[in-house]
């Protein structure tokens, strides 16, 4: 389990994150939802190591990663796709599979599986990551995540800017993650893809978590994810 | 002479000014592609490359190839360490910051020039090549027989300049394989990337950095290796191979190495020719002034990429 605890997160002197707490468990998905600005990245980027937390803990099972060195967090389990996939751009699609795979110590069959989830990639291996369109960019970014093997997942807005085809393929490899038991922490603006995936759903307002809700709860209210997405 | 071997003799010196310096400015250039670090120090390491060559030859004694072949391969090592070391001690501790490591790196120039003065001393110390024997070059001319290879009185060359060319052709060889070939080239090129994304991928970025900038250190010192049987050590010999580096470094595109390269060939080939011809001031002056071109049209070099 992944678990977040009053967490305070600040840039220099602004600071964003404010006793924020969240959890998700091992072949669940937790649904970050807020504004632009709220500090949705923000929060993955403290669980990955890469804005100090000032006050709080971060611990997955029982390894606390508040107190690791940033580059060993992807080793204790985790991986990132961060918002706007931030490949590496000048690195074959192989290459950058690969930067993923030396992360996890993986080897052949990882990467074939992974290769298997997304078929496209398969044909551009050789081809420079910054030359390929934004839904294979997408998947790049998602298999370069899943090489390293996780046991938790953090994926940021990984449907952004894709055309609904590709949102659905994005979906059921979450849900295969899912079943396969991996922990799994979305930040998601689609309500829609909320209401149909979220085991629980943090709502984050001004690095705030006013309230956590599960999916059923949703579900039957599906107008409190409006409330605050949308417009005061 | 006439002018055509007279200008093939003075080729062949900007040859070798051209493999030094290639060799010299590519160091600078990974360290600025990778760690976005402007290492004014970068000189003091080609200067500390010559000086220990010239120690570690004295110490050794016996046969000139002995010392040499010792020289080339302690003396890049042990520059690249203490780089490592002022990595740890200085650059880390100011997290980096461009502004802050050009401060630093000042500082640094002056610690270590100033340390090898009171220890080695003001004097120039010459080494002495492994093999250096001289042969004729032949140039065709157009005589009474037709065409004919003659051997101009003048014209000649070493072998041991000869060597250096290779050498340099054959290092950068080497580094393109690591940088194109290896896991640590790959894990060298993601960190120049992206090096936030580089930590989130369990990429170790400070000691990605330790080895870039010993690397960067050494090749400069395996430069000054190479040079120092034709020009002698001198405490005060990084100024030059620095702004060199540095014009070629701009003039080549900030970042790319094989705009370094090209860039190198094209200022030390000139800075021979025109030394040769007329005098060496009037090569830096015109390498100067390419660099103010390419500035003024080109500001991202001629293989950089604009911002
Ligand atoms: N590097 C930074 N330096 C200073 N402030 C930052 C930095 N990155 C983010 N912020 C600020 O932190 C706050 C939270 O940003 P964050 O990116 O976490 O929001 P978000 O919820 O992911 O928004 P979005 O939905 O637009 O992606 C914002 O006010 C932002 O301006
Ligand atoms: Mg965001």
């Amino acid at each position: 389990m992944l678990e977040v605890r009053s967490i305070d997160v600040a840039y220099d002197k602004v600071q964003v994150l404010f006793n924020l707490s969240l959890r998700v468990e091992r072949g669940s998905i937790l649904c970050l939802v807020g504004r632009n600005g709220a500090g949705k990245t923000t929060t993955l980027k403290s669980i990955m190591g890469l804005i100090p937390v000032r006050q709080g803990s971060i611990t997955f099972d029982q390894t606390v990663l508040t107190t690791l060195p940033p580059h060993e967090i992807p080793g204790s389990g985790i991986a990132y796709v961060p918002q706007g996939r931030r490949l590496f751009a000048e690195l074959s699609v192989k290459q950058n599979m690969d930067i993923g795979l030396m992360a996890s110590g993986a080897g052949q069959d990882t990467y074939s599986s992974v290769l298997e989830m997304f078929p496209k990639l398969q044909e551009r291996l050789n081809q420079r990551a910054e030359t390929l369109s934004g839904g294979e960019q997408q998947m790049l970014a998602m298999a370069r995540a899943l090489c390293m093997k996780p046991e938790v997942i953090l994926l940021d807005e990984p449907t952004e800017g894709l055309q609904p085809s590709m949102i659905e393929l994005i979906r059921t490899v979450i849900l295969q993650l899912k079943s396969q038991n991996v922990a799994i922490v979305l930040v998601e603006q689609h309500v829609d893809t909320v209401i149909a995936m979220a085991d629980s759903v943090a709502f984050i307002v001004h690095g705030r978590n006013p309230e956590t809700i599960s999916g059923n709860e949703l579900r039957d209210n599906p107008d409190r994810v409006e409330r605050y997405l949308g417009v005061e | 002479m006439e002018f055509g071997p007279y200008l093939f003799i003075a080729s062949l010196e900007g040859a070798i000014t051209a493999a030094v310096l290639a060799l010299t400015a590519v160091g600078l250039s990974i360290v600025f592609g990778i760690m976005r670090v402007v290492n004014v120090a970068h000189g003091e390491f080609y200067m500390l490359g010559a000086v220990f060559a010239w120690w570690i030859t004295n110490l050794i004694g016996g046969h000139p190839a002995v010392g040499f072949v010792a020289a080339v391969i302690i003396t890049p090592v042990l520059v690249g360490v203490l780089a490592v070391i002022a990595d740890h001690l200085i650059l880390r501790k100011i997290d980096y910051d461009p502004e802050r490591t050009i401060v630093a790196t000042i500082g640094l120039l002056y610690v270590i020039q100033q340390t090898t003065l009171m220890t080695f001393g003001p004097e120039a110390r010459p080494v002495e090549a492994p093999f250096n024997k001289r042969i004729a070059l032949p140039w065709i001319e157009y005589g009474e027989q037709g065409l004919a290879l003659i051997w101009p009185w003048g014209l000649s060359t070493t072998t041991y300049k000869l060597a250096v060319i290779v050498a340099a052709i054959f290092i950068l060889l080497m580094l393109w394989l690591l940088m194109t070939r290896t896991r640590i080239g790959l894990i060298m090129r993601a960190t120049q990337l992206d090096r936030e994304m580089a930590t989130a991928h369990g990429i170790p970025v400070n000691k990605v950095y330790a080895l870039v900038f010993g690397l960067g250190a050494g090749l400069a010192a395996l430069g000054a290796v190479l040079i120092v049987p034709i020009q002698q050590a001198h405490y005060l010999m990084g100024a030059d191979p620095l702004l060199l580096s540095f014009i070629v470094v701009i003039i080549g595109g900030l970042g790319s190495v094989v705009g370094t390269i090209v860039a190198a060939l094209f200022i030390g080939l000139s800075d021979g020719i025109i030394s040769v011809f007329f005098t060496p001031t009037l090569a830096k002056i015109i390498a100067t002034l390419a660099v103010a071109f390419v500035l003024v049209f080109r500001p991202q070099g001629m293989f950089g990429k604009p911002e």
